[in-house]
């Protein structure tokens, strides 16, 4: 009884946190309609004003309308963020399941794994821009090879240790396939981990493509986005910080729900989870 | 209660354990390369090279040269040929007498291999040593501005002792040979951390009093650490928490804040640095099309820019000639082109100019926020006046390579510091991307620099400004003032800071 | 076991070939010339040409690659082009800064990280678990910058009880005392990656808590604390230690935010700064480094899995 009020309890919370979500991806589609200045349009003569009449959110350095800034960045950084988490997850979970599954490919797979951790973003995301010009899919493979080692690192360890269960060896002398076990027997095991690590790719990807957005390796400085926000937004820290607070109170509200929602799936891709917690 | 009394306590001893009082903490903006003046140019470096190392001549307040290791000159009546007598018992620091031969060994090098030393060597026949303690410079003809170029000492050719500039050849000398005449001497080099300077005990100051750069400089420092300390809010911080006792280039949004601040103490750099956008004359629609380029001209608010770039009022100035107000070189001449802000005259002049929406690339460097910004508000300012602009943001390094291919782009952002004589300007050189060199500027800068008469100089150097307002080969933004601050614990600063901070003359009280 | 980790050790070298054959394409692939760099704005062409030359900058790219890894192997990774000191000095300057603060760091994380996570799993679904949950979460996405510059203005600016930043060096000085700071990057440092470990810490103990073993030790009549940290914690140490692993080694080399913020000279710092001086022989020594470093964490995180975990085998 009480495990049921608890579970709804957490729900209205993911609630909650579904909302903001659905509000924040409402907000990206319609941007025009919630934001009715142009995001780029600069105004010197009024800049740095605080929040208030004319600017809710107050303005920048250049005298850009801040909360019309935040509507339309929502639309690059949830893209952006969205597409690291996805492809660091989906070729993470790849790599790591092939590479602790089959034996003959731990060694090859995983020293390649190593390769690529020691190169950090910035010098991929150079080479990248010089291969392949300035654009989102460069942010977010240079920024997403990080998190990919990652993924792959705690896929890999999670399923050495998850094949030598006694319950995964019933099934392989039961006769079950390799493709079978890996997806139905492993592969479901590896979602509560995977998904920690996807919530915080989300959380950390905003704040990497910032860093690289102000190296000038990130997008078109022109493009509003909540990462280029706060970065600019650091210089500002004493003199406006309402530059930096406001696009950094949207990705912390934003990491939350999502953090939230997460772990709702979690529990829905576990159903033995909620008999188990009972008692705890 | 108890555990308060420790916390106390542990306070006290980590404030007490600070470093020595005699030490002076100066916290840099960035780490600075070698600190070879001949071959580099980096300000940075110059801060704090120029308390190691000191030249033949340099600037007084006004930014007049004045002999510095010179004792006096005597310049021969058809101009060419100048000898210049050195003083007597300036030691280096390794405790040998600076005397002629190491000022021909150290001018030759320069000569040579130092990146602004060719401008005057492309006019002098030789450099000899006529007695121990005299120099005679043989010009092939008479050059103007040769004691502004001995006396500029930002990749300019401070002396060094003769076994060392002799070897010496186009890469920067080590860290081991840094070794000059100046009040302070090189003790070490920790990247990352700090580069060291200890006084020299032997010294030997000029007698005449200090002023601006030259005169008699004490150090009062027992030592003095460059620290570099990248984000403007450490420092600021720094400063204030009593880890450092100077700082520069602070950003002007914080200067009113900082100005009523009693923790601290700003102070004006006179030195202005100037935004500058420059135009290929090598490749794309602005090779000889002047029209379309005072097109792009007449669609720039300066002003606008200059306020969201720098802030407030008193740190810039919208002023269109190219040298500052309070110089004599200052003019009036062509500014009608100077930001104009008229986005309907400049479509009507880009079409006359034959412009059909080709694009521009714009390459604009982020490792400078002034850059950016300014990059930006323009972009936005010409693409509203009709312009088809590719904004390409760089790192440095990407675009200092991709700039010596004109090919690659169409204007540039960049800046300059202050020059006390125009002929320094990087766009007075024809080898400077940009690369103009139209006949008409080739003759002005003859006459520029081959006339000994000051005023006729001071009209040339109009003309030439008219010219700039022409042709275009670069737009000057304005005027931008950075300022630094310090702790209220130094003294002697004065009321406002040279280009290049100076700490000789200067103490705690 | 010892074969496995002799097998490893040599395994490591096709690998670290591999990262020096990438990390010398790659900095020779991206725009721009260290030497313009170091000369600065005004260096002419040709003057940059002339000193390109005599570094042997202008050689053929597999004669520079033979030059330099003939070097690397014997132990000399070449100078520094912008310090002009050796490649080995400048690391291992900054690596004293960066190892310390990591270990400081993960010190804190493992205080603060495990015991939280620890509560908010054997508390799971209550309001204590929430709360931890959510307050964790906001630190993992507080900008580092604003974490560090708030602590600084407030410990060092207000209190002056910690110094503001730069890092005197322990070996050079001997001054232990020094270590006071890191102590505020450390903090900063903490925060997020607490987060992190905090929620590894309970997803992976709740996981174990639905595992066969846990039920039956508790059908047994287990007092409920002994399972949770005899069965349930070591069990879940697995995909910790992992994580423990490479938040350590991204300790040591990519913590540039809080080393700028904090003026400190460390490796992360180092990297970027070569990278935009394209100063090729120190991002290639830092790079074949920090590629070191993974995989010896990466080895003993294997290591660590199987004493953790018997039925892991490794022959």
């Amino acid at each position: 009884m009480s495990g049921f009020l608890k579970m709804l309890r957490s729900r209205k919370i993911a609630i909650a946190g579904l909302a903001f979500l659905g509000f924040i991806v409402l907000m990206a589609l319609l941007a025009p309609l919630v934001a009715p200045i142009n995001p780029l349009d600069m105004d010197p003569a009024n800049r740095l004003l605080p929040p208030g009449k004319g600017h809710i959110f107050g303005t920048d350095n250049f005298g850009r309308d801040i909360w019309s800034r935040v509507v339309y960045g929502a639309r690059t950084s949830l893209i952006s963020s969205v597409g690291v988490v996805l492809f660091s997850v989906s070729i993470g979970i790849f790599v790591g399941l092939v590479a602790g599954y089959f034996k003959a490919l731990n060694a090859p797979f995983m020293r390649l794994i190593d390769v690529m951790m020691a190169f950090p973003s910035l010098l991929l995301a150079l080479v990248l821009m010089t291969i392949f010009g300035r654009g989102m899919v460069n942010v977010i493979l240079a920024v997403g090879i990080t998190y990919l080692t990652r993924t792959t690192r705690i896929v890999y360890g999670m399923t050495l240790k998850l094949k030598e269960e006694v319950y995964i060896e019933a099934f392989r002398s039961a006769g079950a396939s390799d493709l079978r076990l890996l997806l139905k027997h492993i592969f479901p095991n590896l979602t509560s981990p995977v998904i920690v690590q996807a919530t915080f790719t989300f959380a950390f990807s905003l704040l990497d493509m910032a860093s690289l957005d102000f190296l000038g390796l990130g997008l078109p400085p022109e493009i509003p986005s909540w990462g280029n926000m706060l970065s600019e937004g650091s210089i500002y820290l004493a003199r406006a910080p309402w530059m930096l607070l406001i696009p950094g109170l949207f990705i912390v509200l934003t990491v939350l729900s999502f953090n939230l929602v997460g772990d709702v799936l979690r529990d829905q891709v576990d159903p033995r989870f909620r008999h188990d917690i009972k008692g705890v | 209660m108890k555990l308060k009394r420790t916390i106390l306590a542990i306070a006290l001893i980590l404030v007490t354990m600070t470093a020595s009082a005699a030490t002076f903490r100066y916290a840099t903006i960035a780490e600075p390369p070698s600190l070879d003046q001949h071959v580099l140019t980096s300000d940075q470096a110059t801060t704090i090279a120029q308390h190691v190392f000191e030249g033949l001549y340099t600037f007084n307040k006004s930014y007049d040269p004045i002999p510095m290791l010179v004792e006096k000159e005597s310049i021969s009546a058809d101009g060419k040929t100048i000898a210049l007598t050195l003083r007597q018992g300036v030691k280096f620091h390794n405790g040998k007498e600076m005397t002629s031969a190491d000022v021909v060994a150290s001018l030759n090098r320069w000569g040579v291999y130092g990146v602004r030393g060719p401008v005057l060597f492309e006019h002098i026949q030789k450099v000899e040593a006529s007695s121990k303690y005299v120099v005679t410079l043989v010009f092939k003809n008479v050059f103007a501005p040769w004691k502004t170029l001995l006396a500029f000492i930002n990749g300019g050719p401070v002396i060094y002792p003769e076994e060392i500039a002799k070897p010496a050849g186009k890469q920067p000398i080590p860290e081991t040979q840094y070794i000059g005449t100046g009040p302070y001497r090189f003790v070490q080099r920790n990247p990352g951390r700090f580069i060291l300077l200890e006084k020299f005990k032997d010294y030997v100051a000029r007698t005449d009093a200090a002023d601006g750069y030259g005169g008699k400089r004490v150090a009062q420092f027992d030592q003095i650490q460059f620290i570099p300390v990248n984000d403007v809010g450490t420092r600021v911080n720094g400063v204030k928490a009593g880890d450092y006792d100077y700082a520069e280039q602070i950003s002007g949004d914080l200067y009113e804040m900082l100005s009523g601040d009693a923790s601290v103490k700003t102070l004006l750099n006179e030195g202005v640095i100037m935004p500058l956008m420059f135009f290929d004359s090598s490749d794309g629609p602005f090779v000889g099309n002047y029209k379309l380029r005072v097109a792009v001209l007449t669609a720039l608010n300066t002003t606008a820019a200059l306020q969201a770039a720098v802030g407030p009022k008193n740190l810039w100035s919208a002023n269109g000639s190219i040298m500052p107000k309070g110089t004599s070189w200052f003019n009036s001449a062509g500014l009608e082109n100077y930001s104009p802000n008229n986005a309907a005259r400049a479509k009507a002049l880009a079409a006359e100019a034959g412009y059909k929406g080709e694009k521009i690339v714009f390459m604009v460097s982020s490792a400078y926020k002034m850059h950016n910004d300014i990059g930006l508000v323009f972009t936005k300012q010409l693409k509203d006046a009709g312009f088809n602009i590719d904004l390409q943001v760089y790192d440095w390094a990407t675009l200092v390579s991709k700039r010596g291919d004109g090919k690659q782009w169409d204007m540039f952002f960049t800046h300059h510091g202050f020059v006390p004589d125009p002929i320094l300007f990087s766009f007075m050189s024809e080898a400077y991307p940009g690369w103009w060199a139209s006949p008409e500027k080739k003759a002005l800068s003859q006459t520029f620099t081959s006339t000994l008469d000051q005023k006729k100089r001071l009209e040339t150097w109009t003309q030439i400004q008219k010219l700039m307002y022409e042709q275009v080969p670069v737009l000057k933004v304005g005027d931008v003032y950075t300022y630094d601050i310090y702790s209220p614990k130094v003294q002697d600063l004065g009321e406002t800071q040279l280009i290049w901070p100076k700490f000789w003359n200067v103490s705690f009280k | 076991m010892l074969k496995f980790v002799l097998r490893r050790i040599v395994g490591m070298i096709p690998s670290l070939f591999l990262v020096s054959v990438l990390v010398f394409g790659f900095v020779h692939l991206i725009p721009g010339d260290p030497i313009q760099i170091l000369l600065g704005d005004l260096a002419t062409p040709e003057q940059v040409a002339a000193v390109r030359e005599e570094m042997g900058l202008d050689k053929p790219i597999w004669v520079q690659y033979g030059k330099w890894i003939a070097g690397v192997v014997t132990g000399d990774m070449g100078n520094s082009i912008f310090f002009g000191q050796s490649v080995l000095s400048v690391i291992g300057n900054r690596a004293e800064t960066s190892i310390l603060l990591a270990l400081l760091t993960l010190l804190l994380i493992l205080f603060i990280g495990i015991p939280v996570g620890y509560l908010s799993a054997t508390r799971y679904g209550t309001k204590l678990d929430q709360s931890i949950s959510g307050i964790s979460m906001g630190f993992a996405s507080i900008p580092t910058f604003w974490l560090g510059l708030t602590l600084m203005t407030f410990f060092a600016v207000k209190l002056k009880w910690l110094p503001s930043s730069g890092f005197p060096s322990i070996f050079q000085s001997g001054n232990w005392g020094n270590l006071r700071y890191l102590i505020l990057p450390a903090i900063t440092l903490s925060a997020p990656n607490s987060a992190l470990i905090i929620r590894l810490t309970r997803a992976s103990m709740l996981d174990v808590f639905k595992e066969d073993y846990v039920r039956t030790a508790r059908a047994k009549g287990l007092r409920e604390p002994v399972v949770n940290v005899f069965h349930v914690f070591r069990n879940s140490m697995n995909s910790l230690v992992s994580a423990l692993g490479f938040t350590f080694a991204g300790l040591v080399s990519g913590t540039v935010v809080t080393e700028t913020v904090f003026s400190l000279p460390g490796i992360g710092k180092l990297v970027v700064d070569s990278v935009l001086r394209r100063d090729y022989p120190v991002i290639q020594g830092i790079i074949l480094c920090i590629a070191l470093l993974y995989m010896a964490i990466n080895l003993l995180v294997d290591i660590a899995y199987g004493w953790l975990d018997p039925r892991i085998r490794y022959s």
